[in-house]
């Protein structure tokens, strides 16, 4: 399933989406940066409540498909401004991990 | 805790706690660490509660004297890589010179550092909150120093004037954002 699939598909909020069209493949959750750099997969949609610019950095280095935001957690500008420019999909939601992880599996990722 | 402003604001909220008149939150940078001091000139803790203090566990909520401040903050040194040192002189053994340091060492280049913040709201809150107590803060990063000093502002304003009062604290603000904007 597309990025933008499956973000419309749970609304989750957009914050950058340079590349919508990109396929995601299986989740991964967490929020001490080093374990996510370990263990990510390429294609992962990866949750987290961490929002500073180093989650970019992460992202890129995993290639995982996206980050969402979970919690209702906002980043500051230039977050967004640096996933646009590095190419990184970005969205907030309201809802917890757990939550979202769930409707997730429900799509089939 | 997602930024460091508000570890800072944490332990500094033990040494008010500890009756301080005077509170030091010092911010040194090199190019690869960043360390925090905050000191203060209260109460102290005997060596048996220092030992505890790490611990989250150590005793139950009721008895527990200090809150979660120091075992996150220590998390998030040691999440660099860097560590947390602690000395105090207890008020009941030292009754001239008693109080505490805290002393903790970030590794800026480490993925799990998390990012300053807003330190000047936090160190505005403190003042907000205690204006009684003088705060001395002072931020060294590459050559350039961002000071404040409450006990300077209380000689020039007078001892009537209240530092939390909302143009104090807003020329407060103007002023420490003013210094890192240089």
């Amino acid at each position: 399933m597309t990025i933008n699939k499956m973000a419309e598909a749970l609304s989750l909020r957009p914050l950058a989406v340079p590349e919508g069209e990109r396929a995601c493949s299986g989740v991964y959750i967490g929020d001490l940066l080093s374990w996510v750099m370990g263990r990510a997969q390429s294609g992962n949609v990866w949750i987290t409540i961490m929002s500073n610019i180093n989650i970019v950095a992460v992202a890129s280095l995993t290639d995982v498909s996206c980050i969402v935001l979970a919690e209702g957690v906002v980043p500051e500008e230039d977050v967004v401004r640096t996933a646009e420019q590095k190419g990184i999909n970005l969205f907030c939601a309201k809802e917890p991990a757990y939550e979202l992880a769930v409707r997730l599996n429900g799509l089939g990722i | 805790m997602k930024e460091l402003s508000l570890n800072i604001l944490d332990i500094a909220e033990n040494s008010v706690k500890a009756g301080a008149t005077l509170v030091q939150i010092l911010l040194a940078e090199t190019s690869d660490t960043l360390t925090l001091t905050v000191a203060d000139n209260g109460c102290g803790m005997t060596p048996e509660v220092l030992r505890g203090v790490t611990d989250p566990f150590y005793t139950t909520r009721t008895t527990r004297k200090v809150g979660l401040g120091l075992p996150l903050l220590k998390l998030a040194a040691e999440q660099t890589g860097g560590s947390v040192r602690l000395t105090s002189r207890y008020i009941g053994e030292d009754p001239e010179n008693h109080g505490t340091e805290v002393v903790a060492v970030f590794h800026t280049d480490h993925i799990d550092f998390t990012p300053m913040g807003d330190v000047v709201s936090t160190i505005l809150t403190l003042i907000q909150g205690s204006p009684e107590i003088d705060f001395l803060f002072r931020h060294q990063r590459n050559g350039s120093t961002v000071e404040l000093d409450t006990r300077r502002l209380r000689e020039v304003l007078g001892a009537e004037v209240p530092l939390n009062s909302f143009e104090v604290l807003q020329w407060i603000e103007e002023y420490l954002r003013e210094q890192y904007q240089t």
